[in-house]
């Protein structure tokens, strides 16, 4: 521990703004109804990893502790298998509220910039939206050189056996006409914006 | 058969022995065909056998036969506790033609496998409280049961909605009901509600129809401030004394207009409003509240300056035109004969003093639960207008749920309304003022039908609900937007951390506690309570509403914490059970009274102060002491006590106990 810091909330701490930007996506209108059970947490496969269960997060969204939410590796251990979501007594797409907090984090900056899960969605959205196309090989590079390089030496064994027996190619692969997607996405973008206003 | 001179003359005494397995709760641990064999070799055993469950019907059909078969004569059962088939085996020996009371009980459950694990003591203990049981049973005589008529009326005691039910009850049935209420009104706490949960029925709207009920009903006599002071007798034949306050108005004559209350010489209160939870004032003659029932003014001995030695001019009593203002009213006690009483004196919310911690009495808008009802209430104090001792709105509110509860320093036990009416009070709150509410929870307990959907409502309307039991509300700011509030120190043990929440106004969800003389009731009904002073119900689960003395039933909240479903449930059950005792028209008593040989009783009156049912007197012609058994309970102090042994008890003679004390010992 390198200083002694604040813990305590005080009520300025809260963004009940944020809470009600979370309620208004779609899936997570019903996170008032939480009884903290910890279903979530119980059954998340990987709450062995996250700093905050899926029951802290979603107590902490809806108070609005935005800080404490968005800078949790939470959203970004979540793999989205959608058990929480499944299991949920009160029926709160849990999943569809960490997603709503990954689109936050990422609007707001403040996702760690070399942290797998990150990098690869943003790369994954990143080729999607220029191509249209997702490309394997070139996503998994990309990701990993952005996030750990290191790691692709161990697996070269691995995908050199997948580029052999035809699993994947190198090619980057294109829609015929991605400008169609682009105006597509760009109108979404657009109804996005007004919406965070 | 004459079952009269059965054992008592010379006839053979012929015992049929009958052990029970009580499925493995006995024959776990006792060796029965052991028991059932060993008994077989007794004197005057005809016979003897183990059956797995006796008190089945098969069970007693086996009794009955074998009565008819070896012409038996006693009947002896080693099973579980007298208290639950003593019934049942008297009633198989009667179907099988013989006085029920040749029948004898012998507890090796309770008393045996139960409480030892030593199998061959167990079955040894057994064999010897048998081989007791079939000495002692060679003496027993036939007895009767005596039976006495039951009166055709009820006393209720308390006129809450628990009183008013059961007395509405028990008058639709037919029956004469006296319904005594300490306050002027009755109505007791539900008609100081505003609404009532989960489906914000208005409290009033569905109390003040049955009140008025009460008070137009013709087979209820309604009698508003009194007190029952003494009530003697027994089941079916109680005699009750009621105090009857002077209210100083003539009951008869008032007719409920109220010119006198705008003519008092106060124009304005003078004195706390209780019924407000004194956030009001009235005058000194006042009626309650609108729909008080009955509806007749009251004179309040403590604030009238007239009642007082005061010099007043009285303008109240010359402003009533039918000269109903009496202020020489005295006490007057009334004498009644009832059949059953049922106990229905309520609650008192706790004392929120007593948790100095949440600034009740120290900041002036720290509120109580029922002071909340009164100011959301449109007929309360400020008319439906939530705002605080300086006339504002507020802007915050929290809500500290347990308040007294689930707390070893004030009351240990969960009062089990407080989640539902915060939840209640806080949607309230938020329809008046559109406040940010905070509810302080340590568990949300909402087991009823349609509360939990009700707390979802609530979530979904967007209160906050912060788990955590608050430490201390504060008036010191550490930062600036905390001046001039209170602010609620508390850890969010959902988050994980402490927060400190500035609010305006604070409602304390008091709990329940019995009232302050519940246990001067207790004694002057003879029930029991627990420990925490609510009173006992006989049994916790079979008997919810029956107490342990005959014909007195415990409706509503002087019996545990309940909210208003459950306690019009009670009320009606608690009605009910007392029908089945009017209804049935009379009431058996137990034979194992005592009573007095004359020819050895000296006249010493030993007996007379000891006895606490005062059953005995004394024949001052004959000089003896006489027991009346209606009332003895054969308890067995006069049967102890008497120093020439004068006094005999059935079914505990002298030579019944001491031939089952002889062979009990025999092997120790």
């Amino acid at each position: 521990m390198s200083s002694i810091q604040r813990q305590i909330r005080f009520e300025s701490d809260r963004d009940p703004g944020f809470a009600d930007e979370i309620r208004a996506m779609p899936g997570c209108e019903l996170i008032d109804r939480c009884i903290q059970c910890a279903t979530c947490s119980g059954v998340c496969p990987v709450s062995t990893y996250m700093e905050l269960t899926p029951r802290r997060i979603i107590e902490l969204t809806r108070n609005g502790f935005k800080q404490d939410v968005l800078n949790a590796n939470t959203i970004w251990i979540c793999t989205s298998c959608y058990e929480c979501q499944v299991e949920c007594p009160k029926e709160i797409g849990i999943t569809d509220v960490m997603y709503a907090l990954k689109t936050k984090a990422i609007q707001a900056g403040v996702e760690p910039k070399h942290l797998g899960p990150p990098v690869l969605f943003k790369e994954f959205y990143n080729m999607v939206r220029k191509t249209g196309r997702m490309s394997e090989t070139q996503l998994a590079v990309r990701s990993f050189i952005k996030s750990n390089p290191m790691q692709m030496w161990g697996m070269k064994w691995l995908g050199l056996r997948l580029l052999k027996t035809g699993r994947f190619s190198v090619k980057l692969e294109h829609m015929p006409k991605p400008s169609v997607l682009h105006t597509a996405l760009d109108h979404a973008d657009r109804i996005d914006g007004r919406r965070a206003k | 058969m004459d079952d009269k001179t059965i054992g008592n003359g010379s006839e053979e005494v012929r015992i049929g022995f009958f052990i029970c397995h009580c499925g493995s709760n006995i024959a776990g641990t006792i060796d029965v065909e052991a028991v059932a064999d060993y008994v077989r070799t007794l004197p005057n055993v005809v016979v003897s056998s183990d059956y797995k469950y006796t008190c089945s019907v098969a069970g007693q059909d086996m009794i009955v036969e074998d009565i008819l078969k070896y012409k038996l004569n006693r009947v002896v059962v080693a099973a579980c506790s007298p208290l639950l088939h003593e019934k049942t085996f008297r009633a198989a020996t009667q179907r099988g033609g013989i006085n029920p009371f040749f029948f004898h009980m012998v507890n090796i459950r309770e008393h045996g496998s139960w409480v030892h694990q030593d199998r061959a003591l167990a079955t040894q203990k057994a064999m010897d409280m048998a081989r007791g049981a079939i000495a002692r049973v060679k003496f027993h005589k036939a007895l009767e049961k005596r039976r006495e008529p039951v009166r055709q009326s009820v006393l209720v005691v308390g006129g809450g909605i628990a009183g008013i039910h059961a007395a509405l009850t028990m008058a639709n049935a037919g029956k004469k009901v006296y319904l005594v209420e300490r306050e002027p009104t009755i109505g007791g706490h539900m008609a100081m509600f505003d609404k009532t949960f989960p489906t914000l029925d208005c409290a009033a709207c569905i109390l003040t129809p049955k009140m008025s009920e009460v008070g137009s009903h013709p087979n209820i006599v309604l009698w508003s401030y009194s007190e029952v002071t003494e009530i003697k007798g027994y089941v079916g034949n109680y005699d009750v004394t009621v105090k009857r306050k002077p209210r100083y108005i003539k009951e008869d004559l008032c007719v409920g207009c109220l010119d006198c209350i705008d003519h008092c010489v106060f124009k304005t209160g003078n004195t706390d409003d209780e019924f407000n939870q004194n956030l009001s004032k009235r005058k000194p003659v006042y009626i309650p509240f609108a729909q008080a029932v009955p509806r007749l003014v009251a004179i309040d001995p403590a604030a009238c300056t007239h009642l007082n030695g005061g010099k007043c001019e009285q303008s109240c009593a010359t402003a009533c035109d039918r000269q109903a203002i009496d202020f020489e009213q005295k006490e007057t006690f009334e004498h009644i004969g009832v059949g059953a009483v049922i106990v229905a004196t309520g609650f008192k919310p706790f004392d929120a003093h007593r948790k100095p911690l949440y600034g009740y009495g120290r900041f002036p808008d720290v509120y109580t639960a029922l002071e909340v009802e009164r100011l959301v209430c449109s007929s309360g104090p400020t008319g439906g207008d939530v705002v605080l001792k300086d006339g504002s709105k507020p802007k915050s509110v929290g809500i500290i749920h347990c308040v007294g509860s689930r707390d070893h320093q004030t009351n240990r036990w969960c009062s089990r309304v407080c989640c539902m009416y915060s939840l209640k009070l806080a949607h309230l709150l938020k329809e008046h003022t559109d406040a940010e509410i905070y509810n302080f929870y340590i568990d949300i307990r909402t087991p009823g039908k349609g509360y939990e959907e009700f707390y979802e409502r609530l979530q979904e309307e967007g209160n906050h609900f912060i788990r955590g039991r608050v430490g201390d509300i504060t008036d010191v700011p550490i930062i600036p937007e905390e001046e001039g509030r209170m602010i609620v120190r508390v850890e969010d043990s959902l988050a994980g951390f402490v927060r400190r929440i500035p609010v305006d106004m604070v409602v304390l969800a008091t709990g329940l506690e019995p009232r302050e003389d519940a246990s001067e009731i207790r004694r002057r009904f003879n029930i029991s309570c627990s420990s925490e002073g609510f009173f006992l119900e006989r049994h916790p689960k079979l008997a919810p509403v029956s107490t342990t003395t005959d014909g007195v039933f415990l409706a509503g909240c002087c019996q545990g914490p309940k909210d208003i479903p459950d306690t019009v449930a009670q009320a009606g059950a608690a009605a009910a059970e007392s029908l089945v005792l009017l209804d049935v028209g009379y009431v058996e008593m137990e034979p194992m009274t005592a009573f007095v040989t004359e020819k050895y009783c000296s006249g010493c009156k030993t007996c007379l102060p000891l006895c606490p049912f005062s059953a005995i007197s004394r024949d001052e012609e004959k000089g003896v002491a006489v027991i009346n058994p209606v009332l003895c309970k054969g308890c067995g102090t006069c049967v102890a006590a008497c120093p020439s042994g004068a006094i005999t008890q059935n079914l505990f003679e002298d030579r019944q106990i001491f031939a089952e004390i002889e062979e009990l010992l025999v092997h120790a």
